[in-house]
């Protein structure tokens, strides 16, 4: 019974998890296209971990610096 | 859309978004796109491409405005005078952001507030669609719910017929076990 419990808590492993944008190898995300990067931030306005979805390094430094251009003119919100 | 590709020249290529209140009069508006072009004129740059988005909300009050519009400028110019135009930029009057950013190489050139719109529009459909289909999820519960009340009257009904055929077993098992012809 203990043994099942475990198994039913286990998460996917996030290391299986792969890069949304090296799918579609993108090279360059623009701080104007909101529409992609809205689903890596939360409800309260802050970056998604990369634990949590998946980017590569890459990429995430990429993501961070769209968002905060998209912060700076006022697109996003910094904090909800 | 066009892709920008440098010339060879001593030049770059710059985007500068501009962010203005929306509430600003024409002639206010027409003055300060006057003002930003005779800044690029005057470092001698060459407007290559312009979008612009129109009102648009902000996502937080910029100098107490709520919504603002914004002016994408693509540009090519000497990358010694960026500062320059920066810093006139930041005391133009009635002007709220402004950023400058170098595109990457043969950066493809979209218009993100027709983009946006399209999302904006697919995001609804896609509410609407999700409500239609809670509200097909709540017919079928109301249906499930109504069909099982009917059976459950139905089994209700039943029930006391079947007791009396009970009552009437137990007489009969009474009536057996009374026999005294059986000697139990």
């Amino acid at each position: 019974m203990k043994y099942r419990k475990q198994q039913q808590q286990q998460r996917s492993d996030p290391k299986l998890k792969k890069c949304p944008f090296c799918l579609k190898e993108t090279k360059y995300i623009d701080y104007k296209d909101y529409p992609t990067m809205k689903p890596f931030v939360d409800y309260f306005g802050n970056i998604m971990k990369r634990y949590y979805s998946g980017v590569c390094l890459k990429h995430q430094k990429m993501l961070r610096n769209a968002i905060e251009r998209a912060r700076f003119m006022g697109m996003m919100a910094y904090r909800k | 859309m066009p892709t920008l590709t440098p010339t060879p020249e001593d030049t770059v290529i710059y985007e500068f978004c501009v962010l203005y209140p929306s509430n600003l009069s024409q002639k206010e508006e027409q003055t300060l796109l006057k003002g930003i072009e005779e800044i690029f004129a005057e470092a001698e740059a060459k407007e290559l491409l312009r979008d612009a988005w129109g009102r648009r909300g902000l996502a937080y009050p910029i100098k107490k405005q709520t919504e603002g519009n914004f002016v994408v400028l693509y540009i090519e110019m000497d990358p010694t005078k960026v500062r320059e135009i920066d810093r006139q930029l930041r005391i133009l009057p009635h002007m709220l952001r402004h950023l400058i950013v170098r595109p990457p190489k043969d950066y493809e050139v979209t218009k993100f507030s027709q983009r946006f719109e399209q999302w904006l529009k697919d995001r609804e459909t896609a509410v609407e669609t999700e409500r239609k289909e809670e509200e097909k999820r709540l017919q079928r519960k109301v249906v499930e719910k109504a069909k099982r009340e009917v059976k459950r009257t139905e089994a209700k009904k039943k029930a006391p017929t079947s007791t009396l055929e009970e009552a009437d077993l137990s007489k009969k098992l009474d009536e057996l076990i009374s026999d005294d012809s059986l000697g139990l």
